[in-house]
C-alpha cells in the first residue's frame, strides 16, 4: 500500500472515531442536560466534567424566535477581571432551544460569578464554585460476579479517570430482585468494589451504579446510571433447619428399617431370595456318590428303578402306550420319506412350539388337532389303509402292531423338547412279514410338543379283546409292524408312564415275541 | 462528638509519631490519613455557617492579608513540590494571623469558640506537614505579599477563604505527597 493510501486511511480511521466519539459525546451531552433540568432549580444551569472545564446553558424563550447572537454570557472569577463566553444554540426535545457556553480553561476552589444578557438584559445571574458542579460519567466496566459464600455478590467497576479525586469519589450501588419493584441501595466511598450482602439464593438480580464527589473538597450532582447487570445468584446450600429434618428423618428411617429386617429376617429373605428347590433329596446319593452322574446313578440304583420314572414327570401324568396289532404295512414307503415328513412336520410344530410358546395350551390343542390330525390321518389310512376312525378298529394280527402315544399337558417343557429332540426322528421299527428290514412307521409326527396337543399312548395289549377305542381325533397312530426287531427306547421317549398306582409299568425294552395278552410293554428308562 | 473524635485522632497520631526512643529523636510518622483533613475542612465549613448566622459581635475590624485559594491545573501542575509547600505553608500563617484578627474583634460566644477549633486546627495542620517531610515556614520579615495574597475586610470573606484554602491548595498537597504515595501510614 503506498503512503498515499496509508494516509487517507489514517484521515478516514480518525474521523471514523472522532464521528464514534462525537456521537457518544453529543448523546452524553444530552443525557446530563436533562439529568441537569431535572434537578438544578438556578439558571444558567452549569456543571464540570473535568478539572478544567465547565459547562453552562439555559433554555430560550420558546414564543421567541431568538439567536444566539442575542444572548451574552459573561463570567468572572473572584478578584480577577470579566470574560466573555461564545454562546451557541441547539435544537433539543419538545421543539426546545438551549443556549450553550462553554469554557475550557477553569479555577477551582474560588468563586466564579456568571452572567447571562439577551440584548442587554440581565435574564440569568449566578455565583458557583466550579468544584462544586461536578458532573461525572457514570463508572465504566460494573462487573456483578458470586463469591464464595452464600448470599453475596461481588460488584467491581472502574473509577472515573479523574486525577486528585480519586479519594473524593461516592459511589452508589442499586440492585433490584428482577420483577421486583423494591430497589436496595449500598453507598460506598473511595473504593472500586462492593459486596452485597443479603442476596436471596437463586434470583436474578439487575445491578448497576452512579457515582458523585463526596463533598468535601469537590461537589457536584449524581451521575446518570450505568446500564443495569444482570445476574443469577447460585441456589443455595439448605438451611440448617432443612438440613436437620431431613437428617432426624434419614436417620429414623433407617432405624425403622433395621428394625423391620430384625424381626422380619427370615420372612424377607424367603420374598427377596426364595429357596431354590433342590431335587436332591430325591435322588439319594445322585450327587454325593455319584457327582451328579445320573447314567451312573441309575445303573446302581436299587429298589427305585420303577419308582423314579414317576419322579421325572412329578407334574406330568404318564399316558398309557398301547400297542395294537393292525394289518400289514400297504406300501412300502421310502426310509427317508415319511421320517423325513414326519420329522418335518415335528421340527415345524417344534418351530410353532417355540413360536407359540406363551399362547393358550387349550388354543394350541384345537390347532394342533385341526391342522394336523387330517394329515396324519390321511396318511394313516395311506399307508396302512386303514379305515377313517370308527368306533371299532380292525382286529390287530399277531405280528403287527400300532402304538399310539399320548401327551398331556405338562409344566416340563424344557424336558419334553429334550425329549422331543432326541427321539426324533422318532423310528420305531415295525415290520409286517419282514426280516431283516425295516420300516419306519409313518407318524413319527408327535405332537408333543410342550404344552401343546394331547398325545397319548395306548398299548394295544391292554385291550386283549382286539378292541380298539377310538381316541378321536386328537390321538395319533403309528403302525408297527412286529419285524421281531427288538426296539429300544431312550430315557427320554415321548411315552408317557401312568401313575404307578394304575400298575401299568413299561420299559423301553419291546422284543417282537408274540405277544401275551395283556403283557405289559416294559419301558426302561 | 465528631470534634472531640476528630481531635483524638490527631493527638494520638501525634503522641505515637512522637514517641521518645533512647538515642537520637526519630522522624515524625507521615500523616497521610486524610481523613484527618476532611474533619478539618468540615469544622472550617462550621465556622463559615456560624458566621453567616451571627448578627452582633462577628464583625472584622481591620482588613487582613490572606491567601489566594483559586487553583489552575494549567498552573499548579507546573510547579515544583517545593513551591506548592511554600505557597501552602505561608497561606496557613496568613489565615492563623487573620483568624487571630477575627478572634480580637468578635465577642459572639460560638463564633469566638469555632474561631479558636480552626486555630487548633491549623496548628494541626502544621504537625501533619512536618510528618510528611515538609520544612517548617518561616515566615518573612516584611510579611508576605504578592500575587499570592489579597486583602479582606469581612468576617464572611475571610472565613470563605479559610475554607476554600484547606479545601483546595493544602488538600491537593496533601493528597500528593511524596511520602504517601510510597505507602507510608
Amino acid at each position: 500500500m503506498t503512503n498515499d493510501n496509508l494516509k487517507k486511511l489514517l484521515v478516514y480511521l480518525i474521523l471514523f472515531f472522532t464521528r464514534k466519539t462525537s456521537v457518544q459525546g453529543a448523546k452524553a451531552l444530552e443525557t446530563k442536560v436533562a439529568l441537569l433540568l431535572r434537578v438544578e432549580p438556578n439558571n444558567p444551569k452549569c456543571f464540570a466534567e473535568g478539572i478544567r472545564d465547565l459547562t453552562c446553558f439555559w433554555e430560550g424563550d420558546q414564543e421567541r424566535a431568538d439567536s444566539a447572537k442575542q444572548y451574552s454570557f459573561i463570567y468572572k472569577y473572584q478578584n480577577e477581571n470579566s470574560n466573555m463566553c461564545n454562546v451557541t444554540a441547539l435544537p433539543a426535545a419538545g421543539s426546545k432551544i438551549l443556549y450553550f457556553c462553554r469554557l475550557s480553561q477553569t479555577q477551582l476552589f474560588v468563586p466564579l460569578d456568571i452572567q447571562v444578557f439577551r440584548d442587554e438584559l440581565l435574564i440569568h445571574n449566578r455565583s458557583l464554585h466550579v468544584e462544586l458542579v461536578f458532573l461525572l460519567d457514570p463508572p465504566a466496566n460494573l462487573t456483578v460476579m458470586h463469591t464464595e459464600k452464600q448470599g453475596q455478590l461481588k460488584v467491581s467497576w472502574l473509577p472515573p479517570p479523574l486525577k486528585y479525586m480519586a479519594d473524593s469519589m461516592m459511589y452508589q450501588v442499586s440492585y433490584t430482585m428482577a420483577g421486583d419493584s423494591m430497589e436496595q441501595v449500598e453507598e460506598v466511598s473511595a473504593s472500586s468494589e462492593l459486596i452485597l450482602h443479603g442476596v436471596q439464593q437463586a434470583s436474578k438480580y439487575n445491578v448497576r451504579i452512579r457515582v458523585k464527589l463526596d463533598g468535601v473538597s469537590y461537589s457536584g450532582y449524581w451521575s446518570a446510571w450505568t446500564d443495569p447487570v444482570l445476574i443469577e445468584t447460585m441456589p443455595g446450600d439448605p438451611d440448617p433447619l432443612t438440613m436437620s429434618v431431613s437428617v432426624i428423618t434419614f436417620l429414623f428411617v433407617t432405624m425403622l428399617s433395621l428394625i423391620v429386617l430384625l424381626f422380619k429376617r427370615r420372612f424377607l429373605v424367603k420374598k427377596i431370595w426364595p429357596i431354590i428347590p433342590s431335587p436332591e433329596s430325591k435322588f439319594q446319593g445322585l450327587f454325593t456318590v455319584y457327582g451328579g452322574d445320573f447314567q451312573e446313578w441309575l445303573g446302581h440304583s436299587t429298589g427305585g428303578l420303577y419308582l423314579r420314572p414317576a419322579y421325572y414327570f412329578t407334574e406330568e401324568r404318564p399316558s398309557p402306550l398301547e400297542v395294537l396289532s393292525e394289518a400289514r404295512l400297504g406300501t412300502s414307503l421310502t426310509s427317508s420319506a415319511l421320517p423325513t415328513k414326519a420329522l418335518a412336520v415335528l421340527g415345524d410344530e417344534r418351530d410353532e412350539e417355540k413360536k407359540l410358546k406363551k399362547m393358550d395350551s387349550a388354543l394350541l390343542e384345537r390347532w394342533r388337532e385341526t391342522s394336523h390330525e387330517p394329515w396324519l390321518m390321511d396318511q394313516l389310512r395311506g399307508l396302512h389303509q386303514l379305515p377313517a376312525p370308527q368306533a371299532q378298529c380292525s382286529p390287530l394280527e399277531s405280528h403287527d402292531a400300532y402304538v399310539t402315544l399320548s401327551a398331556q399337558n405338562h409344566s416340563g417343557v424344557e424336558q419334553l423338547d429334550d425329549i422331543l429332540e432326541e427321539t426324533s426322528p422318532l423310528q420305531i421299527l415295525f415290520a409286517s412279514g419282514r426280516t431283516h428290514s425295516e420300516s419306519h412307521s409313518d407318524l413319527g409326527s408327535l405332537q408333543q410338543s410342550s404344552g401343546s396337543g394331547r398325545l397319548s399312548s395306548q398299548s394295544s395289549f391292554e385291550y386283549p379283546n382286539n378292541t380298539w377305542p377310538p381316541k378321536g381325533p386328537g390321538y395319533t397312530y403309528m403302525a408297527g409292524a412286529d419285524s421281531g426287531v427288538s426296539m429300544d427306547y431312550s430315557p427320554m421317549s415321548l411315552s408317557r408312564i401312568d401313575s404307578i398306582g394304575k400298575g401299568v409299568i413299561y420299559t423301553n425294552e419291546y422284543k417282537n415275541e408274540i405277544p401275551v395278552p395283556r403283557q405289559p410293554l416294559q419301558l426302561a428308562f | 462528638m465528631l470534634h472531640i473524635s476528630s481531635r483524638g485522632l490527631l493527638a494520638l497520631l501525634l503522641i505515637l509519631s512522637e514517641l521518645p526512643s533512647p538515642g537520637l529523636p526519630s522522624p515524625l510518622r507521615p500523616i497521610c490519613d486524610l481523613r484527618v483533613l476532611k474533619h478539618f475542612i468540615e469544622e472550617a465549613k462550621d465556622t463559615e455557617a456560624a458566621m453567616l448566622t451571627c448578627k452582633e459581635g462577628c464583625a472584622l475590624w481591620d482588613p487582613v492579608t490572606v491567601p489566594q485559594t483559586k487553583v489552575d491545573f494549567n498552573v499548579w501542575e507546573r510547579k515544583s513540590t517545593l513551591e506548592k509547600a511554600k505557597e501552602v505553608q505561608s497561606g496557613l500563617w496568613l489565615l492563623t494571623q487573620a483568624l487571630g484578627s477575627l478572634r480580637g474583634s468578635v465577642t459572639d460566644a460560638v463564633l469566638h469558640s469555632h474561631i479558636d477549633n480552626s486555630l487548633r486546627n491549623i496548628l494541626s495542620i502544621g504537625q501533619v506537614l512536618r510528618s510528611l517531610n515538609f520544612h517548617e515556614y518561616t515566615p518573612p520579615a516584611v510579611g508576605v505579599a504578592g500575587d499570592e495574597t489579597w486583602r479582606v475586610s469581612s468576617a464572611p470573606e475571610l472565613l470563605q477563604v479559610h475554607v476554600n484554602f484547606l479545601r483546595g491548595k493544602l488538600h491537593l498537597l496533601l493528597s500528593n505527597a511524596a511520602v504517601c504515595q510510597q505507602g507510608g501510614s
